[in-house]
């Protein structure tokens, strides 16, 4: 059998020190495998973004082990984590996170300018090609201000689809837009895990999206049930 | 850029002068407190990038470009406007008397060819700290920082 494209071990995450440590993950064991779209469902605080956080790379467990595509991000520096992130993982965040004073096409293009490995006219085409994806081709030109949260939601999965990476985190990534466009978003996602295989986690406290999971999670102050 | 662009005019006047050591200082000042500005105003920039894959060197180089793109815009836009203006009087034979409104402007803002490229270099070369500044800043922005802050 394969072996998961995410293994999380015995995680565990502790913020603050001495009497103000705060547990926002117990003992979180994990295994996604590749191709699959998992929701980890929970009230607010009860750990779940710190989950993905963590198996994403953006923050080390404070016990505990991650393998992301068979690399432990927990052994890799601060100074490499950047490149398993660009190689492995794709971001849509709640609050889209879009840089302002880029347009959607610069803000999507803007995640390859460092690469090495694509040409200025490789880097252009991957981004109309994901543009056109999520149909936003039309607004390339615009500014984040200019669009509906929708749209920058759209332009946000095309930022995290750009570098072709094999799994896509998403947190709340319905959680700034109404239900209708929340349920738009959340098909392209669905697209996306059907269409391209891509490894789907998502994270939210929104029960109507587990629909478009194949497995479902719960968690409560920090464990994982 | 404005702020540049005064800061161009000023120490160009006054680095030659006897107090031409605090004009220089001056310029070390605003220098570094413009990179400081620019690493504390692009911070959820640098914090979105290295959330999608920028390394910190990556992070760097954007937050020193900056810094250098407006010190060399700056410069140029002081050039032309030298430009503009010696070339409007020439072309018009325009009369130059001291105490008119012409040469008052004149002798404010054209700076000559030598203190206008000597001062660059001096905003440049006293920019150095200020980008050690902005580098330590930009490094030590976590991923996180972005995400904690929406």
């Amino acid at each position: 059998m394969a072996q998961p494209i995410i293994q999380v071990q015995e995680a565990n995450k502790e913020f603050g020190k001495g009497k103000n440590t705060v547990a926002a993950l117990k003992d979180v064991n994990l295994e996604i495998n590749a191709g699959e779209f998992v929701a980890i469902v929970g009230p607010s605080g009860c750990g779940k973004s710190t989950l993905l956080h963590v198996m994403a790379g953006l923050e080390q467990p404070t016990a505990g082990r991650i393998l992301l595509d068979g690399v432990d991000v927990t052994l890799i520096s601060e100074r490499d984590l950047p490149k398993v992130r660009m190689q492995k993982v794709g971001f849509v965040f709640q609050a889209f996170l879009l840089i302002e004073d880029l347009t959607a096409f610069e803000n999507v293009q803007s995640v390859l300018w460092p690469s090495v490995d694509h040409t200025k006219e490789k880097q252009e085409e991957k981004a109309l090609e994901v543009l056109r994806e999520v149909d936003m081709l039309e607004r390339r030109d615009h500014f984040p201000r200019q669009m509906s949260g929708g749209e920058q939601q759209r332009i946000a999965i095309a930022r995290a689809l750009v570098n072709d990476p094999p799994i896509l985190f998403c947190d709340e990534p319905t959680g700034n837009l109404d239900s209708k466009t929340g349920e738009n978003i959340m098909k392209i996602i669905a697209q996306l895990n059907r269409e391209k295989n891509m490894t789907v986690v998502l994270v939210t406290h929104n029960e109507d999206l587990v629909k478009f999971a194949k497995r479902t999670l719960r968690m409560k102050d920090g464990v994982l049930r | 850029m404005m702020v540049y662009a005064i800061l161009f005019i000023v120490v160009s006047d006054g680095y030659l002068s006897a107090n031409g050591l605090w004009y220089i200082l001056m310029a070390l000042i605003v220098s570094s407190f413009y990179a400081i500005l620019i690493s504390q105003f692009r911070r959820r920039d640098m914090s979105v990038f290295k959330c999608i894959g920028w390394s910190n060197n990556d992070v760097m180089l954007l937050v020193i470009g900056e810094v250098i793109l407006v010190t060399v815009a700056s410069f140029l836009i002081m050039l032309q406007i030298s430009f503009e203006i010696v070339g409007i009087v020439t072309y018009f034979s325009v009369s130059m008397a001291p105490g008119t409104l012409l040469a008052m402007i004149h002798d404010f803002i054209v700076i000559d060819a030598v203190p206008l490229f000597t001062t660059f270099l001096i905003v440049l070369s006293m920019q150095i700290p200020g980008l050690f500044i902005a580098q330590r800043r930009a490094m030590s922005v976590p991923p996180m920082k972005a995400l904690r802050e929406e």
